[in-house]
């Protein structure tokens, strides 16, 4: 009965090992592979981090740089997803603080740099990728949610990473992920609550 | 109703980490009774299931593209570490050079005493004979191909 379990496991492990060794041979085909499997989880991680479209595949490619060249940092002893989501989470934040910096210096209230902060016209990236009707609803409430608590609900209901590993993601502790995420779900809900009890 | 605020927590929490088989049936066991807690665990199921439904697919061309940056990267990294290890090689060919002649220098002297050679005569053949010559091969590992040097 525990053979199977254990056999998962020394997969699993004998998976992240095979990464980490790609990675610090920088393998080309593992990388493509790599790239092959997460570009859209990527993607749609740094939609949730920015609330935005436009610069989303720009930072998922910088994060395959950073991958790239910092490949030798990773020990394949926990998994690859929560280690690439760090960096993009890292790259994210770098670019956001830029782009305030700049904004603060901007002598022009119409700097392009100024405009990449202002929300964008036209559908928000969660009303464009909602597939069901329940998602509608809650695309409105997820555009105007604090990044922080998108962020972790996507990483728990989404990418399902445990608690540990989003804490890891995210550099907070296991409590402060869980705040998050019930807050999230509370923000979220009431978008429901409200509509059912408008008699939508 | 009004329900006992750490029930909802609990509720929450089911939601979001493993909770007890105790629990568990706690949760069962209220929601059989209590309208408002059984409409609060649809709503959040509804939530979370209402999450899964977004698919923000990658521009099609994204992937390949991404892919040509990496490949480009890896071969100017690559191409970068092969000119340090040349440079490498020819630091190290070279201080072997310079300590090599030093010792065999010294060697050549004590050598030399019993024979009666001068210490001009020492040092021009540690020049010839092994100075220049080793400081030519050193030389040589910057100038040759790559794959002579085992390196490429």
């Amino acid at each position: 009965m525990l053979a199977l379990p254990m056999t998962l496991n020394t997969t699993a492990e004998t998976e992240t090992a095979k990464i980490a060794r790609g990675l610090r041979e920088r393998d080309t085909e593992l990388l493509a592979d790599l790239v092959e499997r997460c570009q859209h989880r990527l993607v749609r991680y740094l939609v949730y981090l920015t609330g935005r479209r436009e610069h989303a595949e720009d930072l998922a490619q910088e994060t395959w740089i950073r991958v790239l060249q910092r490949g030798s940092q990773y020990n394949g002893r926990q998994r690859f997803d929560p280690w690439l989501f760090a960096i993009a989470r890292n790259l994210a934040i770098d670019d956001i603080r830029k782009k305030l910096k700049a904004v603060q210096t901007a002598s022009l209230p119409n700097d392009g740099d100024a405009m990449l902060l202002l929300p964008s016209s036209g559908p928000s990236p969660f009303e464009a990728a909602a597939r069901s009707e329940d998602a509608m609803r809650l695309a409105g409430r997820l555009q105007i949610l604090p990044p922080l608590y998108r962020e972790a609900l996507l990483l728990r209901f989404q990418e399902e990473l445990s608690l540990a590993e989003i804490a890891q993601v995210v550099g907070a502790p296991v409590t402060t992920v869980t705040s998050r995420i019930y807050r999230g779900l509370a923000a979220l809900r009431s978008a429901f609550e409200e509509s059912d009890s408008h008699g939508v | 109703m009004e329900c006992d605020k750490r029930l909802r927590e609990l509720i929450d929490r089911s939601f979001v980490e493993e909770v007890s088989e105790g629990e568990r049936h706690l949760i069962d066991h209220h929601i059989r009774d209590c309208d408002g807690c059984k409409r609060y665990v649809e709503l959040t199921a509804r939530t979370i299931r209402g999450l899964r439904e977004f698919t923000f697919t990658s521009e099609a061309e994204s992937s390949a593209q991404v892919f040509e940056i990496l490949a480009h990267h890896t071969g100017t990294m690559r191409q970068h570490n092969v000119q340090f290890k040349i440079w490498a090689a020819f630091a190290g060919a070279l201080s072997m050079s310079i300590v090599g002649s030093a010792l065999v220098y010294q060697v050549a002297k004590f050598l030399a005493a019993p024979m009666h050679f001068d210490n001009a005569q020492v040092q021009a053949g540690v020049l010839v004979f092994w100075l220049l010559p080793s400081f030519c091969s050193a030389v040589c590992t910057l100038a040759a191909p790559g794959e002579n040097r085992g390196i490429a």
